[in-house]
């Protein structure tokens, strides 16, 4: 009896267990293999199973041992201005992040604990537009940001500048051009205005009752007991605009302002691109960040409304 | 420390929607008043509307000499206790109960002076440190009515504080409020549906009821005097024995009523207008119906259907033929004999006995 109990306990753990590990095995396997690619002598063992996930180098008699070289990744910033391409990724995602949290916050708040009229409607109406695919407003977006360019290079010369530079802020070509369109995103209101619903009022009028304004309950009582929402709505942010590849392609059209998904795309894919083993490095680099950056946000996905009420 | 006066308070959520219809109340400087009536009554809207948290469709407050209709919950001077607690999860105790102070900017040493001081009188100084989700409910209910104190507020509104809390903290905790209130002798104003701590706590209790004070009165006088049915039967646990009757005798000073199958009961009343032949509600406390002997005249035949034996009195449920009603009697601990099916003789004393006419208004008793 005793036995049986143990053993059918091993069992569902051991299931448990091994879907668990072929789970993640299936969701890293791209990375895996590109890393393993990218730290290879070359792509020889690459497309072989199950050589390709582990990295081979070669010795000088052509045979290939397991082991590991850096030497593409070192490439990757002799062959590309990957640095350039870090650093405005870098700049992108965290305006985008900002930006995007400070006005999901803003714009999720009143809609959640005010009351106005017409309130309603312009939640639907913020919602109907996560229906559109985003390809839809590419063109829109386009024409938007030429004539800011151009509107900006008016109000210089009216104001009696002959240097084009303000276009350079907000039209083709500039970071904010880039970031945007997606600030302020249907998804991040929804999330946010969901989790502010999810605060008790009591809580909010208990800071009411202490004297805080409308600003005050949403910054010091709202805002740190929402950290886990914050953090996720940061995280999908952050991944979408580190990987987003179509509009700043369309709109960064300098090599200096591309970030990341768009320059190693150019750069290292294509007939006259360099070796496949340059392209994994750099995608291993690219995703790096984003993996950092989940690590260290990953703690503020517990619950932060512990001990607020019964 | 302020008096409270509402005139002909009225909220109204829409049109027709109306929970508040009107309230008149005045409440003393340094009163500890309690509001009470079953869910739904009103009564937590009317301490909302109070402290600021809801608007008040009509009618005039005042705190003090102040008409505060329209003045923000932070500039009238209260402070609450949520039934929820309301802590601030993210914040230490220390914080929670310092959050308010420094929002009106007052100095820091003041602020951790008065922190102190409240945690001191709540016994609570080795918790300044700790977050709400580690303390007790009891502990968090202690941080809460800590946070109200600190505020030196000249009035407590307290909403349902205990009801979270298991039995024995909550009587400890009633015994606390009653001390607090004794020696900040500041004006409490504490929301209940509990009648215990109704009857407990009050200076003076209100008896809501579908948005409507139904009685106001010291908590004696309340469970010895009800204006009415509700009242008579909201206050007192277990609650008051009612049986429907008519009225067939009229005295100078008690009515004679007539109960089904021919069962008669006098009440000592003021029949007032009263006619015989009126439908009336006859009304005995469990406590003041009396067992007796076969020989006593007028003694009413009863059979038991239950008997709880709660170790200070014993709570016996008997059922008179005929009468559809099941009695609770409230009976010494010594009457540990009665069981299930035993035949009793019962009396509805005269001097205990209560009567509501047919709209529920209690007849002037005669004592």
């Amino acid at each position: 009896m005793f036995k049986s109990k143990t053993l059918t306990r091993a069992l569902v753990m051991g299931s448990q267990y091994a879907s668990l590990i072929l789970f993640a095995l299936f969701t890293t396997f791209p990375l895996l293999w590109a890393l393993s690619f990218g730290l290879s002598t070359d792509g020889s063992t690459a497309y072989f199973f199950p050589q390709g996930f582990i990295p081979h180098i070669a010795d000088g008699e052509g045979n290939y041992n397991i082991g590991a070289t850096f030497s593409w990744f070192e490439r990757v910033f002799v062959e590309i201005p990957f640095s350039t391409y870090f650093k405005n990724s870098m700049i992108m995602s965290t305006a985008s992040v900002l930006g995007t949290v400070l006005i999901s916050v803003l714009a999720a708040y009143p809609l959640s604990r005010m009351r106005f009229f017409g309130r309603n409607f312009i939640f639907i109406a913020i919602i109907a537009t996560m229906m559109l695919p985003s390809e839809a407003s590419l063109v829109p977006n386009y024409i938007t940001v030429t004539t800011l360019g151009r509107w900006a290079n008016s109000l210089q010369a009216m104001l009696g500048s002959d240097a084009e530079t303000w276009r350079r802020f907000v039209g083709i070509n500039s970071y904010f051009a880039a970031i945007a369109p997606s600030l302020a995103g249907a998804f991040g209101i929804f999330l946010m205005k969901q989790a502010f619903e999810a605060v008790p009022q009591d809580l909010i009028d208990a800071a009411r009752v202490d004297g805080a304004t409308e600003m005050q309950i949403l910054w010091r009582i709202m805002l740190p007991v929402t950290t886990p929402s914050i953090a996720a709505l940061s995280i999908f942010t952050l991944v979408n605009a580190w990987n987003d590849f179509l509009w700043p392609s369309i709109i960064m059209r300098s090599k200096e302002m591309q970030p990341l998904a768009v320059g190693v795309f150019n750069d290292l894919t294509g007939p006259l691109s360099g070796s496949q083993n340059t392209l994994m490095a750099a995608i291993v680099l690219t995703v790096i960040p984003v993996l950092i950056f989940f690590s260290f946000t990953q703690r503020y996905f517990i619950s932060g409304m512990d001990g607020a009420v019964k | 420390m302020a008096s409270i006066t509402l005139k002909n308070i009225k909220k109204n959520y829409t049109k027709d929607v109306c929970v508040i219809k009107g309230v008149d109340l005045e409440i003393k400087d340094g009163e500890f008043v309690v509001f009470v009536g079953p869910s739904g009554c009103g009564k937590s809207t009317l301490m909302r509307m109070i402290a600021g948290l809801e608007d008040i469709t009509a009618g005039e407050l005042y705190i003090g000499d102040t008409l505060s209709n329209d003045l923000h919950a932070s500039k009238r001077g209260i402070a609450m206790v949520f039934q929820s607690y309301a802590l601030y999860p993210h914040m230490s105790v220390y914080d929670n109960m310092a959050f308010a102070l420094k929002l009106a900017g007052t100095p820091k040493p003041e602020i951790d002076q008065r922190v102190k001081k409240a945690a001191d009188i709540l016994q609570m100084s080795h918790l300044l440190e700790r977050k709400p989700k580690a303390l007790s409910g009891g502990q968090r209910q202690r941080v809460a009515i800590g946070r109200a104190i600190v505020r030196n507020p000249k009035v407590f509104l307290l909403d349902e504080p205990l009801s979270n809390l298991d039995a024995s903290l909550r009587l400890n905790m009633r015994v606390e409020l009653s001390k607090l209130h004794q020696e900040l002798k500041t004006t409490m104003l504490y929301v209940t549906h509990d009648q215990v701590e109704a009857m407990t706590l009050a200076d003076r209790i209100v008896v809501f009821n579908a948005g409507i004070i139904q009685q106001v009165g010291s908590p004696l006088e309340m469970y010895e005097n009800p204006s009415n049915l509700f009242v008579a039967s909201f206050l007192g646990s277990p609650k008051m024995n009612l049986f429907e009757a008519q009225l067939v005798g009229v005295e100078q000073n008690a009515a004679v009523v007539r109960l089904p199958k021919g069962i008669t009961a006098r009440a000592a009343v003021n029949p007032g207008s009263a006619k015989v032949g009126d439908k009336v509600t006859l009304g005995i406390r469990p406590e003041h119906i009396q067992l007796v002997d076969e020989s006593v005249a007028g003694a009413i035949p009863a059979k038991v259907d239950l008997v709880e034996h709660l170790g200070d009195t014993v709570l016996a449920y008997v059922e008179i033929p005929g009468v559809n009603e099941i009695i609770c009697m409230k009976l010494p601990a010594n009457m540990t004999g009665l069981k299930f099916g035993d035949t009793v003789r019962i009396v509805f004393p005269e001097q205990h006995s209560m009567l509501f006419d047919a709209e529920g208004l209690a007849f002037k008793r005669h004592r």
